[in-house]
């Protein structure tokens, strides 16, 4: 396939694996519900989250080519951030790694009793922020602010509706439910599994008000907009981080 | 004071510091606890912030590293108080003896405190006006003269400098820690360290252990500071980068270990905590408050070594020089690379596990307890998956120091190029699989011992490879001993006794009757000199020239090695004896009828002669940086592209770039180069 779009089949492209998340997500709940088996699950998180890390996240830029231009070109310096950046994220994912490790030897294949219902509808915000994210940065590799702007803000609102689905609705049903923090090891890892996850969406949020505040000076353009290629790949990171944590917690084994 | 030196200004504004402070902490604790108390712990605190920030005030004025503490030390307050008022609002304890303020309020403290230490600095500034949408330039020029070290320099060899001293103060510090507890094992019963010995609100046995805790922690940090330095001031020359990757991370990344150092040691004053190096639970989520600091220093200190990986991997990666291709990088690059790997991924699994014991105390989350269903053999899991792979990181580039090192020497084609090239590779990554034989006797599940025993033992193949390149590389050559040579021969020697040490331990049965005992000791200060010290030294004296224009006193070098080496082999095999008939490791006392007095006699004798010789160094380092002998040239007679460039290199490193056309080590082949530079 060709990685140069031009801006309405790009989008297309991002809604179309939108489509295909989504309908993930639903066949991931419904095997839960039906036959609740473990590699199942963890074979659509899998796809899921190739499906973000390639389209979304577009990780084949890493091999783009950018020799041509010279070292100091700003298409060189921008390879050289993106190495950086996807660096991070694989420093930071073996935290991830961690929690999920350290869940499945403290819990085994069973889970907390939480709240399905808000589980489906947080999981479902965030899909929702990632589709967007896209349609932002796709839009300003296309010139468009406008665009580029309504969807970091709508991204960046999403965000906030996540972290106070997951930390102001979500731990106060936990703690009704008797999961506390300092209850037993299965409350001490949801509430660490979570929280860390709200962290980097808090970060995540942080960096896309930068992003869009910046955005809103003309700082970026369809040439010239690292800053915004680095929000989304995270955003869409943490998202990732979701797509394993969400069965993790709420899918995979009996209740408790 | 005007008309001082700012060294004599600050030193005196050290002393009046260490007193003032002490006064202050002295009344505060008579106003919390009722009582006067000398060795309370919030006076040593106060003492040793305020003294070093005033020692730093009188020497560059209020700015970069005087303000940095400055504003830790209002942050850390800031941070503390914060939290204690949010408790006495809620009618919680809040200000209590003997700390001041409660362990929650600390540790809040000690995290703003780093914070306000990066803010004060000013080396998060252009990130800042960058989040803010304002320009910022490529690069700018550093303060003249030696104030550049205090300041966030963007120069890769400047920070490289900043990394090696800071790593030097650890190196001692720790040192010192080791002298005292060894002091104290000289003979068997309690001497000094006694129950009647009180400081910082610690008797005497709990002191030794903070200090055998802090020693090998100070230490492990020194040696991350250390090839930190090393593979900043070197990859980019030897690459023929002009800087590293990303400069401002760079600079982020040695200037977050500083305030990592001072929380460390805050642990110490803190009423300090028993756990070792290793803070396993459940003793660790029992342990005073010292243990919280520790844990957060260890947690901050990951961090530079997480960025710094990164931006060594980026830099490798992205700005070789024209025909730089992988198999003709040096090998100290690919001992870089392999090192940097580890850190890059790994760290982030000890910095898991200690922030989940800190939530465990923090929050009562019962991870690692068991009455919750939480389970301790996790934290080992978690831990040794970083801390195994880390004693790669800390004896990968030494090892490739050696490799370098050596065809210079020799005046021989280094043997086995791209042998040795790959074992660095293939022990970072067997170095992933190997981590549960730290915990043969843990009470793991039992099936997973031979395995990991195997996984071990393979390590010794690449290591091999290793030995064989060198002893090949030596055979026949013209060698010539200038004490960077005798600290790479050196290397070779004590880091095969580190290494034919290893097997009985990573051998389930042997490992069984050895674990915790002074054999394990003995193993590992073999392969931490084998593998850092002496490599680390070696590379001190080899790219002293480059850094100054000045190389180091040979006869005192030559002192150096001979003091140092023999103390250090007595100091090991005599802790491999005594291992092996049975002495632990981490017990202040020991039995009279064993009969090692004699045998801890000559180790604590073999100590102080390492000290000595360290101090000798850096006497050496000091009288050579303003005296020794003028060495502008390629004074190794190497083929490295930065000797061929004159000493000190300006920032941005050469004028003009080079480009690679030959292999790097092909000494004594007639009319073979490695690199040409572009004519001007």
């Amino acid at each position: 396939m060709t990685h140069t779009q031009d801006k309405s089949s790009a989008l297309a492209q991002g809604l179309t694996v939108f489509i295909f998340l989504a309908v993930l997500t639903a066949l991931e709940f419904g095997i839960a519900l039906l036959v609740n088996s473990v590699v199942l699950l963890a074979l659509v998180a899998l796809v899921k989250a190739g499906l973000v890390v390639y389209y979304y996240m577009r990780i084949y830029k890493l091999n783009q080519e950018e020799h041509e231009e010279g070292r100091d070109s700003y298409a060189y310096k921008t390879g050289t951030s993106r190495l950086g950046l996807w660096l991070f994220l694989l420093s930071d994912s073996f935290v991830f790694g961690g929690l999920l490790i350290s869940r499945f030897n403290l819990l085994g294949l069973t889970r907390p009793h939480l709240n399905q219902f808000l589980g489906l509808a947080v999981t479902s915000v965030l899909l929702i922020s990632s589709f967007f994210m896209n349609r932002a940065e796709t839009s300003i590799a296309h010139g468009d602010q406008k665009g580029f702007l309504n969807g970091t803000l709508i991204t960046m609102i999403l965000g906030v509706f996540f972290v106070a689905g997951v930390v102001g609705l979500e731990w106060q049903l936990a703690q009704v439910e008797q999961i506390f923090a300092s209850g037993d090891s299965a409350g001490a890892i949801f509430y660490m599994m979570t929280g860390m996850h709200a962290f980097h969406v808090l970060t995540g949020v942080i960096l896309l008000f930068t992003v869009w505040n910046k955005g809103r000076k003309g700082l970026y353009s369809a040439g010239k907009h690292w800053g915004v290629e680095a929000a989304t790949v995270y955003w869409h990171f943490v998202d990732v981080v979701w797509i394993f944590f969400y069965p993790a917690l709420y899918l995979i084994g009996a209740l408790r | 004071m005007k008309n001082m030196k700012p060294m004599t200004r600050a030193l005196w504004l050290l002393l009046f510091g260490l007193l003032a402070g002490y006064g202050v902490g002295l009344g505060l604790d008579l106003l919390v606890g009722g009582r006067v108390n000398f060795t309370a712990s919030i006076a040593g605190l106060f003492s040793l912030l305020i003294g070093v920030a005033l020692f730093f005030l009188g020497l560059v004025g209020y700015r970069t590293i005087a303000r940095a503490i400055v504003w830790q030390i209002a942050g850390t307050l800031g941070g503390a108080l914060f939290v204690t008022a949010i408790r006495a609002l809620m009618g919680l304890k809040a200000i209590s003896p003997p700390f001041l303020f409660v362990e929650p309020a600390w540790v809040f403290g000690g995290l703003t405190g780093v914070i306000c230490f990066l803010l004060g600095h000013g080396v998060v500034d252009d990130w800042i006006k960058m989040a803010r949408g304002i320009e910022v330039p490529e690069c700018r020029a550093d303060a003249p003269g030696w104030q550049k070290y205090y300041s966030p320099s963007l120069d890769h060899k400047v920070i490289g400098v900043q990394y090696i001293i800071t790593a030097l103060i650890l190196l001692v510090l720790g040192g010192s820690f080791a002298l005292i507890f060894r002091t104290e094992l000289a003979s068997s019963g309690l001497q000094f360290l006694t129950t009647n010995f009180k400081l910082f609100n610690q008797n005497g046995l709990q002191f030794y252990n903070t200090l055998m805790s802090l020693h090998g922690m100070i230490m492990i940090v020194s040696i991350l500071l250390g090839i930190a330095g090393l593979m900043n001031y070197l990859v980019p020359l030897l690459i023929g980068a002009h800087d590293m990757a990303f400069p401002r991370l760079n600079a982020f990344s040695f200037w977050i270990a500083p305030p990592a150092a001072v929380l460390l040691l805050a642990s110490l004053i803190l009423g300090g905590f028993d756990t070792g190096w290793t803070g396993y639970p459940p003793l660790s989520a029992k342990a005073p408050i010292g243990m919280q600091m520790f844990f957060l220093g260890v947690f901050v200190a990951g961090w530079s070594s997480i960025l710094g990986a990164l931006n060594l991997i980026a830099t490798v990666v992205r700005m070789r020089a024209k025909g730089m291709v992988a198999f003709r990088m040096p090998i100290f690059v690919w001992a870089s690379i392999a090192t940097s790997l580890i850190a890059l991924t790994a760290t982030q699994l000890i910095g898991l596990s200690f922030q989940l014991v800190m939530f465990q105390r923090l929050f009562g989350m019962g991870f690692f307890d068991p009455a919750k269903g939480g389970n301790p053999i996790l934290f080992q899991h978690l831990f040794w998956f970083y801390s195994h792979p880390a004693v790669y990181v800390f004896i990968l580039p030494g090892l490739g120091i050696v490799s370098e090192l050596l065809p210079v020497f020799v005046r021989k084609p280094l043997f086995g190029y791209k042998w040795i090239a790959m074992s660095s590779l293939a022990i970072a990554l067997v170095g992933f699989f190997v981590w549960a034989h730290h915990m043969f006797t843990s009470g793991m599940n039992e099936y997973l011992r031979v395995p990991f025993m195997y996984s071990t033992l393979l390590v010794a193949v690449p290591t091999g490879v290793k030995f064989f390149s060198w002893v090949a590389t030596l055979w026949k050559g013209k060698i010539t001993t200038p004490t960077p040579m005798l600290f790479v021969l050196g290397a070779i020697v004590v880091f095969l006794m580190g290494g034919l040490s290893g097997p009985p331990n990573a051998t389930v049965s042997t490992d069984l009757h050895l674990h915790d005992t002074y054999w394990i000791v003995g193993h590992f200060h073999d392969t931490l000199f084998g593998g850092f010290v002496f490599p680390f030294f070696a590379a001190l004296y080899y790219w002293f020239p480059k850094a100054t224009g000045r190389r180091m006193n040979e006869k005192l070098g030559k002192l150096h090695f001979w003091l140092m080496t023999p103390s250090f082999l007595v100091l090991s095999l005599g802790m491999m004896r005594i291992g092996l008939l049975g002495m632990r490791r981490r017990i202040g006392d020991y039995d009279p009828l064993q009969g090692f007095d004699a045998t801890h006699l000559v180790l604590t004798i073999a100590g102080f002669a390492i000290a000595l010789s360290i101090l000798i160094f850096i006497v050496n380092l000091v009288i050579s940086l303003k005296r020794g002998e003028p060495a502008a040239g390629n004074l190794w007679n190497s083929r490295s592209p930065e000797w061929q460039a004159p000493s000190p290199l300006p920032a941005h490193n050469y004028d003009t770039p080079f480009e690679v056309v030959g292999e790097p080590y092909d000494y004594g082949l007639p009319g073979s180069k490695y690199v040409e530079f572009a004519k001007k």
